[in-house]
């Protein structure tokens, strides 16, 4: 117990950061893959003269006679193709094909002279309506799909987890080609002959190609690579052991251990491949009926039980863990009154919340870290119906087990057989998960930001038969 | 049209190949695990679906007290689907035809390779149990039928009766029909077919996650050099070889 009465002057606390407290304004990680899109036609930098742009920046004419190699009508989209996704797709519909359909759809870099086909020119390609060749900076065009021609949707899109483009005629694929080019690429089209006419869809309008079922099709392949790789013996099990025993989900472990057993007559699951059972059962049984208390909303017995257990703990009053546990008294005192006000309207004042904020949040202004949460705490005073405010997140049960979470991990930490406190404090779950979602973030930065990246989140709300 | 340019062009990027993978130290991987944020009623949900997939229904019912956990499927359901997979696994594949027609009659109705297959293992039940006549009759009258429905099913009723044929059922070549593996494939269909009902997912999340960080890490490694978790019962960070 030396080594946690040393640690209990300050160093003992729980960073209010990895608490997911904040859920007011979560959903962050998953706004970073929001990229611009290309939503219109880059009116500036286009071979003008040569055609006319719509008012609305979504549709091409060429308006020149003259049909001189260098007087191609090209205009590329507002921005480059987002990255951080598994498929970038737009598509065109040629509205008139004019007088020679030398109409392509390509992609393009920010060299590209805006005077040339996609697909003449190095790291451009290009899929040419008049002969239905592909084109890629290679001087001529390669045998690649049927041309195409007025009345036709042509699709031309990216695929960054194969690393090809892809292009499709009226809803189906046409074909693939490797992209041999790295860096922003925009996409492109071109119309070359008197009168053609082309309007393009960046997405503002339902694709004819069903790029959504592509993509599903591209992940799906990626899962059976993944689907076929070993896993040691019972490891999942083992992992949701051990989550059971970190957060002190006691009794869910007995059950799932006596289950486990009456399902595997052999040696104890735990043992085998050398998984050691030490460790993380510390203390189970306290954490569990802590855990109990502040989800039953009993902050008082909790506050008495770690008195009694862990003084330390609580020994300083403006620690994180006694602003946590005096924030969760605050709302169940706040919950209370609505609850009163349910059944008996007279009852409903907030006297008693606002009495025990004045004594003990008060002492909490001074602490920098704990303003955001604070403040929401206190403003639930300001609404006559605070369930209903912008902060009745906080009187969801979910805040109660984020106390629980930050308790058990302060018992957690009062281990004298501790060594590393900052592995300590995280699941073995948690880790593996952290560590997932870290090589995907990774790999897809050293792959110029190309690719999807991995959210448990996303991962959990897909359903069978339902699209994300 | 033909082409009458003469291009330059290289193709792009030759200048990367050369370039060495990227050494990432314990100090800048921790800075990046610490960024990245767990939901913990994510992890809640992750264990939830795996006792619900396994089937620990008692364990699944506690959890939800524990944690508030809501689980996406109906609890109750789970001791049916449990119980119709056991009784395949014990043999009782009556009893499982029955449990199933309980459950959701239409999963038979719509599914004729999972009743081929349950009945399938019912004729090897009763070889198992030396029931020759009884095997003979039932194979006949209630499998020869639907094989002519389907060229693979009459494939498979031919090889489960090639059983018959040896005395020593233990060393013949169709000898892994009686054993238990056969009986375990036989009961995660009824299980999968059960669970594609109630348009669940068959299987749980976390061994896919688990299968998916082998992968993400083997990705990851023709780019850079990081700590790695070598030992996933441990999820120790070990440090990169090459430091």
């Amino acid at each position: 117990m030396v080594n946690c009465l040393e640690m209990s002057g300050g160093d003992l606390s729980v960073d209010l950061s990895t608490l997911g407290l904040d859920r007011r304004r979560r959903d962050d990680q998953e706004m970073e893959d929001e990229e611009e899109a290309p939503t219109h036609l880059n009116t500036i930098n286009s071979s003008g003269g040569f055609l006319v742009v719509s008012t609305d920046k979504l549709s091409l004419q060429y308006t020149n006679v003259n049909l001189h190699g260098h007087d191609v009508g090209v205009v590329q989209g507002n921005c480059p193709a987002p990255t951080r996704r598994l498929v970038y797709y737009f598509e065109i519909y040629v509205k008139n094909a004019g007088a020679k359909g030398q109409i392509a759809i390509g992609y393009t870099n920010e060299h590209f002279k805006m005077r040339r086909q996609p697909g003449w020119e190095a790291n451009s390609y290009g899929y040419h309506g008049d002969d239905g060749l592909l084109y890629r900076g290679q001087g001529k065009g390669e045998c690649f799909g049927p041309t195409f021609t007025s009345g036709d949707t042509i699709g031309g899109g990216i695929n960054y987890a194969s690393q090809e483009f892809f292009f499709t005629k009226n809803g189906k694929l046409v074909g693939t080609v490797y992209k041999d080019v790295k860096g922003p690429l925009f996409p492109t089209i071109a119309v070359h002959s008197q009168n053609e006419e082309v309007n393009v869809n960046f997405g503002q309008q339902p694709f004819v190609f069903d790029v959504e079922a592509f993509a599903t099709e591209e992940r799906l392949k990626q899962q059976m690579v993944i689907e076929k790789i070993p896993l040691p013996l019972k490891v999942s099990h083992w992992i949701i052991r051990s989550y059971l025993q970190h957060y002190g989900y006691q009794d869910t472990l007995d059950l799932f251990d006596l289950a486990s057993v009456s399902a595997l007559p052999t040696a104890p699951a735990t043992h085998e491949n050398g998984f050691c059972d030490q460790g993380d059962s510390y203390a189970l049984s306290h954490r569990k009926i802590l855990r109990q208390f502040i989800r039953s909303g009993d902050i008082d017995s909790a506050f008495n039980k770690l008195r009694e257990w862990y003084p330390h703990i609580v020994q300083n009053e403006t620690s994180t863990i006694c602003f946590l546990l005096h924030c969760q008294k605050f709302i169940e005192l706040v919950q209370l009154h609505c609850v009163n006000r349910i059944f008996n309207k007279q009852n409903g004042d907030m006297e008693e919340a606002v009495r025990y904020g004045r004594v003990e949040l008060v002492k909490f202004l001074e602490v920098p870290s704990s303003t955001s949460l604070l403040e929401d705490c206190i403003a639930l005073l300001a609404y006559e119906e605070p369930l209903k405010s912008p902060v009745g997140y906080l009187l969801d049960k979910k805040q109660r087990e984020v106390v629980a979470d930050a308790v058990n991990t302060m018992v957690l930490l009062t281990d004298p057989a501790l060594e590393d406190p900052q592995r300590r404090t995280q699941s073995h779950l948690e880790k593996l998960l952290k560590q997932l979602t870290a090589c995907c973030l990774e790999k897809r930065a050293l792959s110029r930001d190309q690719g999807e990246a991995f959210h448990l989140h996303k991962v959990l709300q897909k359903r069978k038969g339902v699209k994300p | 049209m033909s082409l009458f340019w003469i291009v330059l062009g290289q193709p792009g990027g030759l200048e990367e190949m050369a370039t060495s993978k990227k050494l990432i130290t314990r100090e800048e991987w921790e800075k990046k695990l610490s960024d990245v944020k767990i939901r913990k009623e994510d992890m809640n949900k992750l264990v939830m679906d795996f006792l619900v997939m396994e089937g620990y229904v008692e364990a699944a019912e506690k959890f939800r007290v524990e944690s508030g956990t809501e689980p996406d499927i109906d609890l109750a359901t789970i001791t049916d689907r449990m119980a119709a997979k056991k009784a395949v696994q014990c043999g009782n594949v009556e009893d499982a035809i029955e449990k199933v027609n309980d459950f959701n009659p239409e999963i038979l109705d719509t599914n004729p390779q999972l009743f081929f297959h349950l009945q399938q293992q019912r004729l090897i039940e009763l070889i198992r149990d030396g029931k020759v006549e009884e095997a003979l009759e039932f194979a006949q009258e209630e499998l020869a039928p639907r094989g002519e429905e389907n060229q693979s099913f009459l494939e498979e009723l031919e090889r489960t009766v090639a059983l018959l044929a040896f005395e020593d059922v233990s060393n013949c070549p169709v000898g892994d029909l009686l054993d238990m593996s056969q009986r375990l494939k036989t009961a995660s269909e009824v299980d999968a077919a059960i669970l594609a009902s109630q348009s669940h997912e068959k299987d749980p999340k976390l061994p896919s996650l688990l299968k998916m960080l082998i992968w993400a890490q083997s990705q990851l490694d023709e780019k850079a050099a990081y700590p790695r978790i070598n030992n996933l019962s441990t999820a120790t960070l070990e440090d990169p070889r090459d430091l």
